[in-house]
């Protein structure tokens, strides 16, 4: 396991997370003003980069173009790649999305995933079911060294454009009218519009921004990898709805931590040794103890009544969580805490079956440490990160910042 | 006030009055008529193919739609009853399918009995369905389909991967024929021939049959304790569990049996094909499901029945009318059925042949019905002369 191949795992994994990040912000976006998943975004990703390699198809650019002519191609490819996935986007809220607003989380569910599957198939009649594929450019295959390590130009460029992008997102959001009106959309519609806030122009500012980011993500898989395929988006945009989860739905820096976290997840899983790995299984393990063994019950602790808090029955209290951190939680949260002190060795085993799991993992890993996973297995990494994380922390990382009304 | 009422609702009450003259001349007739009918003419279809009016084709489109019958019923379960949206419900089809598979075929050799095959693959995929609502149930609407989506596709990757199991992408062949009893002799002549199910026409009532008794007993099921559970639920989650309803055994129990109906029809699927491969258990299988449930009315049994029939008969039917090349005409289906599911969302969203209470949601409400649930809402109190119409 030498330097040079974390190096390049590394930026390998930060480059596919930034990818991840531009189609996770559109679907975090949406999220946090609608509720609701918008299931049609990783296709409009697909139509945006499809449109970007046929405009640059279109201009007849090989290796041998000069820079300048390249360079102009790729301007006048990102200008489709943003414009026609804006359009598309705003029509899809306009015709599938707007007339179902307020009905229940599936129904608009439902429809995006028709209009996701109308995408695929226009994509296929307009296009062809075969993937498309850009010349090689001398931009695509140069690379640099950086720190030691060959990396492809175009990787730190990918990550330079995610970044730049990020921070100018993160400027609308927070200090511009409209980013105003966007969070005060999505924290409570109808009193936005009482302050006189067209809803629905900020909506359809959403979508724009949201779709014009898949484009301009679109334009880059397609530099980057050469070639993209009908039902690309499909995977691209559960991955970055994944992001989107493990960052925490509707918090715009979480989608980008979280899109980082599963391309270096997912980058990592395959391309160093298990052995390598179980640290990290490890890592996770000692600070999962941590938090439940010392962070939760100190916090718990505080808030027990003042004339319940006898050294003893302290005492208690942290011993059994000690010994069944989760049961613990749960009963406290129950707010019967009497009911910690009837806690059989049984119960302990079965509550503490997640960390028991960990730790034989990680045994395993070490065990068979020269191993790698293979290659072929990479997609399902991404989908159990999905239902790890929607099973045991739903909120995400940073945590959510949707606000649920009842 | 009743004045009020008569004028605000002016234009809408003609069309609503002839659509509620239709259901009157509708639901005089029992409903053990619909049902008679609808059997009679299922039974009676294939008799056209032996008196020779229609291909044998059309009878494999039949058995096709039957089975898919089977999946619909079960995903109304989750989706209609209950209210919970499972996009990964392909798998537990596939998981019936491979149990099938791996029980009877030359894979390894083993050739257990029709029925015992044929349970076990229905046990699988309730285990394949309690295991994953264990941690699953407590998610709310949109992460629950997110995370059934996921489920279906680790199944799907997990098959094409698994190859010493599953002959990965190649899928398993040579599945053999049903056969009532374990031990009639390989000679396929005379009565014995009567006991093995090989034939289009044969599977196709065997299937038939499957789906008459299963639409009747989830029919009871629906009327039942655990039927207005489900519904509860599905309204109002909080309103459900305040009454007493244990929300997280409920949706078990539906998840499961759905899950279960689903391993049946797999299990089918699987001896009347044939040959099954991974491309059977595509995301895109589970999306046409959903999309029969909505076609049909969700929480509505004939419904789905209907809309699956009709999903898997109409690419026949544009396939013999344009004659198009099977490539090509894929995409045309699915852009079909893509369209259709948000049509119907937007314009009807309570299906073709809907539930009562679902056509009640909808936008379309007689204006008399809701008078009359109001007046029996505002009975008790003081000026009710107000809303009589």
């Amino acid at each position: 396991m030498s330097f040079d191949h974390i190096m390049s795992v590394t930026i390998g994994g930060l480059t596919v997370g930034m990818i991840y990040a531009l189609i996770a912000l559109g679907y975090t976006m949406v999220y946090g003003v609608l509720k609701f998943i918008n299931f049609a975004h990783g296709e409009v990703f697909t139509v945006g980069g499809y449109v970007a390699a046929f405009s640059l198809l279109a201009m007849g650019i090989d290796a041998s173009t000069p820079w300048l002519k390249v360079a102009g191609a790729i301007a006048l490819a990102l200008v489709a790649a943003v414009t026609v996935p804006m359009v598309l986007g705003f029509l899809i809220e306009r015709i599938a999305y707007r007339p179902l607003r307020g009905r229940s989380r599936i129904i608009p569910l439902l429809s995006a995933i028709g209009v996701s599957i109308v995408l695929q198939q226009l994509i296929i009649i307009i296009f062809g079911p075969k993937p498309v594929t850009i010349p090689t450019l001398a931009l695509s295959s140069a690379s640099v060294s950086f720190l030691g390590v060959n990396v492809r130009v175009l990787a730190l460029v990918i990550i330079a454009v995610s970044a730049a992008l990020m921070i100018g997102l993160t400027y609308l959001v927070k200090s511009t009218r409209i980013g105003k009106a966007m969070r005060a959309t999505s924290q409570d519609m109808e009193a936005a519009e009482m302050m006189g806030i067209d809803t629905n122009r900020t909506i359809a500012f959403t979508f724009l921004v949201g779709s014009a980011l898949a484009g301009i993500g679109g334009l880059l898989v397609v530099m980057y990898y050469g070639s993209l395929k009908y039902d690309a988006g499909f995977l691209y945009g559960l991955k970055a709805f994944t992001a989107a989860v493990l960052g925490g739905i509707g918090n715009i820096p979480g989608a980008v931590v979280g899109a980082i976290v599963l391309g270096m997840t997912e980058t990592y899983g395959v391309s160093v040794d298990l052995g390598f790995l179980a640290w990290f299984v490890v890592a996770g393990l000692v600070l999962g103890l941590y938090v439940q063994m010392v962070r939760v019950p100190n916090r718990r602790l505080a808030h027990i009544a003042a004339d319940r808090r006898t050294p003893e029955y302290e005492r208690s209290i942290m011993n059994v969580y000690r010994l069944t951190p989760y049961h613990g939680i749960k009963t406290l949260l129950a707010e019967r805490t009497d009911a910690l002190l009837s806690v059989s060795a049984v119960d302990a085993v079965r509550l503490m079956a997640g960390n028991i799991f960990l730790a034989v993992l990680a045994a395993v890993m070490f065990i068979n440490s020269s191993a790698r996973i293979d290659t072929r297995w990479q997609p399902v990494i991404a989908f159990v990160v999905l239902m790890v994380i929607l099973m045991f922390r739903p909120s995400g990382i940073l945590g959510e910042a949707v606000t649920e009304k009842v | 006030m009743a004045t009020r009422m008569e004028t605000s609702s002016g234009r809408g009450t003609a069309t609503a009055h002839r659509g509620a003259a239709v259901r009157r001349i509708a639901s005089a007739m029992p409903a053990w008529v619909w049902w008679l009918a609808g059997i009679a003419i299922a039974a009676g279809f294939p008799l056209l193919n032996v008196i020779g009016v229609v291909e044998t084709a059309w009878l494999r489109v039949g058995v096709v739609s039957l089975i898919f019958a089977l999946l619909a019923l079960g995903l109304n379960i989750v989706m209609g009853e209950t209210g919970l949206l499972n996009l990964g419900y392909i798998a537990f089809f596939a998981f019936g399918a491979y149990t099938t598979a791996l029980l009877s075929s030359p894979k390894f050799e083993i050739h257990w009995p029709f029925l015992a095959v044929i349970v076990a693959s229905t046990l699988v995929a309730m285990v394949a369905g309690f295991l994953i609502s264990l941690p699953t149930l407590r998610l709310r609407g949109d992460y629950l389909a997110i995370v059934t989506l996921a489920f279906g596709e680790i199944v799907r990757l997990t098959i094409i991967n698994l190859v010493p199991l599953t002959n990965g992408p190649n899928g398993i062949t040579g599945i053999y024929p049903p056969r009532l009893f374990a031990d009639a002799k390989p000679a396929l002549e005379g009565i014995e021939a009567w006991f093995i199910i090989d034939k289009p026409l044969e599977y196709y009532y065997l299937v038939l049959v499957c789906v008459v008794v299963l639409a009747v007993l989830l029919t009871n099921l629906k009327n039942s304790r655990i039927g207005r559970a489900w519904n509860a639920l599905r309204e109002d989650e909080l309103a459900a569990i305040s009454s007493g309803i244990t929300a997280v055994r409920a949706k078990m129990l539906s998840v499961v049996l759905s899950a279960g109906i689903a391993g049946f029809a797999g299990s089918l699927f699987a001896y009347y094909s044939n040959v099954i491969s991974p491309e059977s258990f595509l995301f895109m299988q589970s999306v046409i499901v959903v999309c029969m449930v909505v076609l049909g009315g969700m929480g509505s049994i004939p419904g789905v029945m209907l809309g699956a029939i009709a999903l898997q008969a109409l690419p026949q039917l544009i396939r013999e009318a344009a004659g198009a090349a099977r490539s090509d005409f894929e995409v045309y289906r699915m852009l079909i059925y893509g369209v259709l599911i948000v049509v119907m969302v937007i314009v009807r969203p309570e299906g073709l042949l809907p539930d009562k209470i679902f056509r009640r949601e909808a936008h379309e409400v007689d204006p008399r019905e809701l008078e009359m649930t109001r007046q029996s809402l505002f009975d008790l109190e003081e000026g009710e002369k107000d809303l009589e119409v």
